[in-house]
């Protein structure tokens, strides 16, 4: 008798109605942006023949084939969130959204940047991203419904350092092979068409490791091994792994030149030893190592070097700056921070709009590295914050599903995959704006990078996964 | 209207659009998190229900004495650590060693990844297996009955 109402009421709550509310305004931030960009093109070509002021008609406006991209792309979400809502009906409801519209924005940065871009100019940049899109929606969906017992993520953990070792070796080798440190692309596997980077998914693969590791023996490493006056240091031998993962992030980093990487994965690596352990101390022991570390790079090495003196340029008081310092604004590695730091001033609190920025054309490597600048130009400071806020509500969920897991290796396995997308927005936008050395770490879902949004519509279907779990145990009590 | 015009509207738009979103989030969020405050307010100081017993039938080479009696909740995890609802300190227990849950009428075991293991009626229990009332469930060498 009681049951009859109960299912027919849960039939009813299940209807994923807040996802879809909130994907109504990304389709029309992206439809719009998209409605604007030929128009900026028509604007910037007939503002070089002559200067005077353009008459608006309605002849000059774009028609539905130019909006097709977008309107492809809306078509697959919606295909999306059909599905969630027939398999997956409990799944986290406000993620999606977020990372729809920022995916959306990804494919739209790469059609704008594409005929613009300054190095590697690709006309084609957007429709392949949007592609790497789509195939990331499928590689989501496929997480989603493979993750259905995720235990074995956890049993075999040890496979995975062995899978994360491996994708370490075909990064140095490859490295090693090319040779040329200096060109952008150097951890680039090419496969044919395909291009390739094992480093994406390397740091899933250590969250998942350092999860299953810790959950396993954060008793053990709470608890500390010896004492060293008033430090308490971990036990030696549930250290080891911990310690290879450092051996591979310093491995990276001096093998292949990938500072940003290094970073990412000295940050997860100390995320999660805090999140288990819940031990401040480790994680300012951890700290210190890394500035010790650190210091030596920047003694040892000359690209540290010149990527820190980027960070001390004085861009306010430039009538003051000497010729060796103008030459390395110019000519050296201070080229990218000046003229994305000139971009990000000339966009003001407004933005240029559009399309009709300078950055993509003048930066280096603006379609993925420095993509915070051609955001902050054309979208403006209240552009930029409304991105940050989404990225800030991005990881919050991520949290918040860690939080409501019920086992201690879903909690670190969430909370770390969160912690990659916090790490990597925080250093790649503050190197962008000159507060941290400028590393060649890709924004999430905004940088255009085929193994980058694959990777991080991965991580999404692992958390959404982890909130699907949680809420079917829960409703096992009811 | 020249397109200039036009575009600062475009522009404006935009940014209003971004920020209604932004907007509609953080509304979905406070929401949410008001939702929670109240579900726990509600069961703030109540214990959880307890809806079965696990009988020690078999101590192994534990010093718990047969017969002794264990609550379970809806959701109960049992293990050295802490944070278990059962917790048994013996070295032979992982610090967490078994997960049981109880949904729609029936009781549910899995191993949480222990060394010694979780059997169900002597089965070992890596996925997880439905219990009904009167199996034995194993966990590390203590052997324990499912009662009402």
């Amino acid at each position: 008798m009681a049951k009859q109402p109960a299912t027919s009421e849960i039939g009813r709550r299940h209807y994923r109605w807040k996802e879809l509310g909130l994907l109504i305004v990304p389709f029309l931030i992206l439809l719009l942006e998209m409605f604007q960009l030929p128009l900026a093109q028509y604007y910037k070509a007939s503002i070089d023949t002559n200067s005077q002021l353009i008459p608006f008609s309605t002849s000059i406006l774009p028609n539905v084939h130019d909006l097709v991209p977008i309107l492809g792309l809306i078509a697959a979400i919606v295909v999306v969130h059909i599905l969630l809502n027939i398999f997956f009906p409990k799944a986290d409801q406000m993620l999606f959204p977020i990372v729809a519209l920022l995916s959306g924005l990804g494919v739209l940065m790469a059609l704008r940047n594409g005929p613009d871009a300054s190095t590697g100019s690709d006309p084609n940049l957007g429709s392949k991203q949007l592609l790497w899109v789509l195939i990331g929606l499928v590689a989501f969906l496929v997480t989603l419904f493979a993750l259905r017992h995720m235990d074995w993520l956890r049993r075999y953990k040890y496979t995975w350092a062995v899978l994360g070792l491996v994708l370490v070796g075909i990064t140095l080798g490859n490295a090693l092979r090319v040779k040329n440190l200096d060109s952008p692309t150097h951890d680039q596997l090419n496969f044919g068409p395909f291009a390739l980077q094992p480093s994406e998914l390397l740091k899933i693969i250590i969250v998942i490791f350092f999860a299953a590791y810790l959950s396993e023996n954060r008793d053990v490493i709470a608890e500390g091994g010896f004492r060293l006056g008033p430090l308490t240091l971990p036990p030696m031998r549930q250290l080891g792994p911990l310690l290879l993962m450092l051996g591979i992030s310093l491995a990276l980093f001096l093998g292949v030149r990938e500072l940003g990487l290094a970073l990412l994965i000295y940050g997860i690596f100390l995320s999660m030893l805090y999140l288990g352990s819940g031990k401040l101390s480790y994680a300012l022991g951890g700290l210190a190592i890394f500035f010790l570390l650190g210091f030596v790079g920047y003694t040892l090495f000359s690209y540290v070097r010149s990527r820190f003196a980027a960070v001390g340029l004085n861009m306010v008081n430039w009538q003051a700056w000497d010729a060796n310092v103008i030459d390395f604004a110019r000519n050296g590695a201070g080229l990218q921070v000046a003229q994305g730091l000139i971009a990000i001033s000339s966009g003001g609190i407004l933005g240029t709009g559009f399309g009709l920025g300078h950055a993509s054309a003048l930066v280096p490597v603006a379609q993925s590295d420095m993509v915070v600048s051609v955001l902050g130009e054309e979208f403006g400071l209240a552009g930029l914050f409304a991105l940050i806020g989404f990225y800030l509500v991005l990881i919050y969920r991520g949290f918040r599903i860690a939080i409501e897991a019920r086992d201690p290796f879903y909690q670190l396995l969430a909370a770390g995959l969160t912690s990659i997308f916090g790490i990597q927005t925080l250093v790649i936008s503050a190197g962008n704006l000159k507060l941290l050395p400028l590393t060649g770490i890709p924004l999430p879902f905004l940088s255009y990078g085929g193994s980058s949004v694959i990777a991080n519509f991965l991580i999404i279907g692992i958390l959404m996964r982890i909130s699907h779990n949680t809420a079917l145990e829960r409703e096992g009590l009811a | 209207m020249t397109l200039d015009v036009f575009l600062l509207i475009l522009r404006l738009l935009g940014i209003v659009l971004l920020y209604l979103f932004l907007m509609q989030v953080i509304i979905s969020i406070t929401r949410d998190l008001r939702k929670t405050a109240a579900a726990n307010a509600d069961s703030f100081g109540k214990l959880p229900p307890v809806v079965g017993h696990l009988i020690v039938v078999d101590s192994g080479p534990s010093k718990i004495a047969p017969g002794t009696s264990f609550n379970l909740n809806p959701q109960t995890t049992i293990g050295r650590g802490p944070t278990n609802t059962i917790q048994i300190s013996e070295s032979f227990v992982s610090a967490e060693h078994t997960r049981m849950w109880y949904r729609g009428g029936v009781w549910y075991v899995q191993d949480a990844g222990s060394t010694n293991g979780t059997y169900l009626n002597n089965q070992p229990a890596r996925d997880a297996l439905p219990a009904r009332v009167g199996d034995i469930i194993q966990v590390g060498f203590i052997r324990f009955k499912l009662a009402q």
